[in-house]
């Protein structure tokens, strides 16, 4: 019984990783370009058919690793170039309704390219290691020291560099860093590329745990929603605590009664958003009342 | 304005006679009529909600649902008569609305627009698997050979459930026209413009946004309970969370007005249908359409026929909203 709820909360863990890498750049579009970023999941969509291409034919993961995410990283830069600098300052209403069309453009790609069956991606490596009795294979225990990996070079990206607080004190203001003469749109441009890049990265990773559908990224979608939410928005360290608590919600939720897997998260959504809409980490004031501030 | 009784229903009438001229002219789209209509119902609700008062919601289908699966539950246990059943529908929408109402609309837009995804997939969760007893989950409810003969019109053939949808919609449509020209929509209105001149000007814009929302769960259970009662099954796909973009898509395209509605879905079901008659990934059709009536026809389809309208009158074009008081947009 001990081993199976340890296993469970490893692969909450491994779903936590996921989730984190996916939700960096909704938690960075909501919080430093005022946008709900729908279509952040193509990316993720991306990486993980770039990953099954790549690895069903030539058998190389790490080649699919590499492929997926600078796909992902590419598709975002146009993406973001071509259309997302149009709708910044829009209202809210008219970002998702363009994000959404854009992730509804991604899945129709996908769909024409590599029709609509679900596909299995095989594991890179098949190691299983015992840790206090139960087996877990060594492939999820990776991606999540490579997630956590990845929040402390963000983290320190954003607090040592130059650059990394030019972004931070856009996600205070952005008038006021324009006016201190950096080129903003610049920023917008380079986070939103290392942002899908990421959710490629996520993608990437999660393929070989989940395989791959046209509609992988409509799930993901809102659990990675519900994970900015709780953690607060443009909270970075706030995404990652509420990944934690996603994974385990849905991993541990999952073992002890099934249908918990899916709806688990939503019921944590609807009681934070009642209570506190702000979530985790959020700045007070933001979430009630209709105005924009 | 002109207020008298005929040109509330002048319109309506217009309209109506259109869909019933097309069911006449091509007899094999009956169907695809009634689910316009139905639609169109739904989207009207949805349009209260973000054409008036600028709310996103990617719940809808929930309000759907609860209409669909109060008749459904009671059609299929209870009764036999299918007004009762349409009007159980109703009530069922007044009360959500009246209830989850509070707790809602004083978020803001993001927030509004998840917490009602997140009650849209706790009620799938509700009827696939906590209710499965009354509700049969994923195999759904039957019903059909269980209703009873119902005067005036008979609901059990699909010709007479089409004419009777016509009747609801000119009634919905009447009541659309009214609320376009009343204080309310005017308030409703004002919200989306500016809530704090609103409150400075004396409404208690909480009742205001009430009021709209309740507005919507009735329109939308009323949809679902049509749906319903047309098909003679209800499944738990009728409340799937991955549905509300289409809803979003057809408010967008049409635009707004008393037609746009309408007209948006006529467009979204017509691409839909054509689409997939020759490809089945209507998905990136639906996306690129978006996006071109997102940046170039900001009126949809509506508030584009209005300006072509408008350039044939007077020879030269106006911008949508100028031409009428609605809310174009």
């Amino acid at each position: 019984m001990f081993e199976l709820y340890l296993t469970a909360v490893i692969f909450g863990l491994t779903i936590s990783g996921i989730l984190f890498l996916v939700s960096v750049g909704i938690c960075i579009g909501f919080g430093l370009m005022r946008i709900v970023n729908m279509e952040q999941m193509v990316y993720y969509t991306f990486g993980a058919y770039m990953t099954y291409a790549l690895v069903s034919s030539t058998g190389s993961f790490l080649l699919g690793l590499l492929c997926g995410t600078l796909v992902a990283a590419g598709s975002g830069y146009i993406v973001e170039t071509q259309l997302l600098r149009r709708v910044y300052g829009k209202e809210l209403m008219f970002t998702m309704v363009v994000t959404f069309s854009v992730f509804m453009i991604g899945i129709g790609l996908i769909q024409y390219i590599f029709g609509l069956s679900s596909k299995p991606v095989g594991m890179p490596f098949k190691v299983i290691v015992t840790i206090m009795g139960a087996n877990v294979p060594l492939y999820r225990v990776i991606v999540f020291i490579i997630s956590i990996t990845v929040y402390f070079l963000i983290d320190m990206f954003l607090n040592k560099t130059i650059f990394g607080r030019a972004i931070r004190a856009g996600i205070e203001n952005p008038d006021q860093v324009q006016g201190l003469g950096i080129n903003i749109r610049r920023i917008f441009t380079i986070t939103f590329v290392v942002a899908s890049g990421l959710a490629g990265f996520g993608g990437v990773l999660n393929a070989p745990l989940v395989g791959v559908t046209p509609y992988m990224g409509f799930e993901m979608l809102l659990f990675a929603f519900i994970t900015v939410i709780l953690g607060g928005l443009g909270s970075l360290k706030g995404t990652l605590v509420s990944a934690l608590i996603m994974g385990q919600v849905v991993s541990v939720g999952g073992t002890i009664y099934g249908p918990l897997a899916f709806v688990g998260p939503f019921i944590v959504m609807f009681i934070v958003i009642l209570f506190r809409p702000t979530g985790l980490y959020g700045v007070k004031g933001r979430a009630f009342g209709f105005e924009e501030e | 304005m002109d207020k008298s009784f005929l040109s509330y229903i002048r319109g309506p009438i217009v309209m109506i006679a259109l869909l019933v001229a097309a069911r006449y002219l091509f007899p094999n789209k009956m169907t695809f009529l009634f689910e316009v209509s139905t639609f169109g119902i739904y989207i009207i609700a949805n349009d209260i909600l973000y054409g008036y008062m600028g709310m996103v919601s990617f719940g809808q289908p929930f309000y759907l649902g609860i209409g669909a699966y109060t008749s459904a539950i009671y059609l299929a246990h209870i009764g036999h008569n299918i007004f009762v059943a349409i009007g159980l529908a109703i009530i069922m929408g007044l009360l959500a609305g009246l209830l989850f109402g509070p707790a809602y609309i004083r978020l803001r837009g993001d927030y509004f627009a998840l917490i009602n995804a997140a009650t849209c997939a706790m009620g799938l969760f509700m009827v696939e698997k906590i209710l499965y007893p009354i509700t049969n989950g994923d195999d759904g409810l039957w019903y059909r050979s269980r209703f009873h003969e119902t005067p005036f019109l008979d609901l059990r053939k699909p010709a007479d459930v089409f004419w009777f949808t016509m009747i609801v919609l000119f009634l919905v449509l009447v009541f659309y026209t009214w609320l376009d020209r009343s204080t309310l929509g005017a308030g409703l209105r004002g919200i989306k413009a500016s809530e704090s001149k609103m409150k400075f000007l004396g409404y208690d814009t909480f009742k205001l946004r009430w009021t709209g929302f309740t507005i919507m769960t009735i329109l939308a259970s009323l949809a679902g309970s049509l749906y319903a009662i047309n098909y003679g099954f209800v499944n738990p796909s009728i409340t799937e969370p991955a549905r509300a973009a289409e809803v979003l898509v057809a408010t967008l395209l049409g635009g707004g007005g008393v037609y746009g509605p309408i007209f948006g879905t006529l467009a979204f079901m017509g691409i839909k249908d054509f689409v997939s008659s020759f490809m089945d990934r209507w998905e990136l059709a639906v996306g690129v359409l978006t996006i071109i009536v997102c940046f170039k026809f900001k009126g949809g389809v509506w508030g584009t026929l209005q300006t072509i309208g408008a350039k044939f009158k007077t020879g030269k074009a106006k911008p949508a909203d100028a031409v009428s008081g609605e809310n174009a947009g």
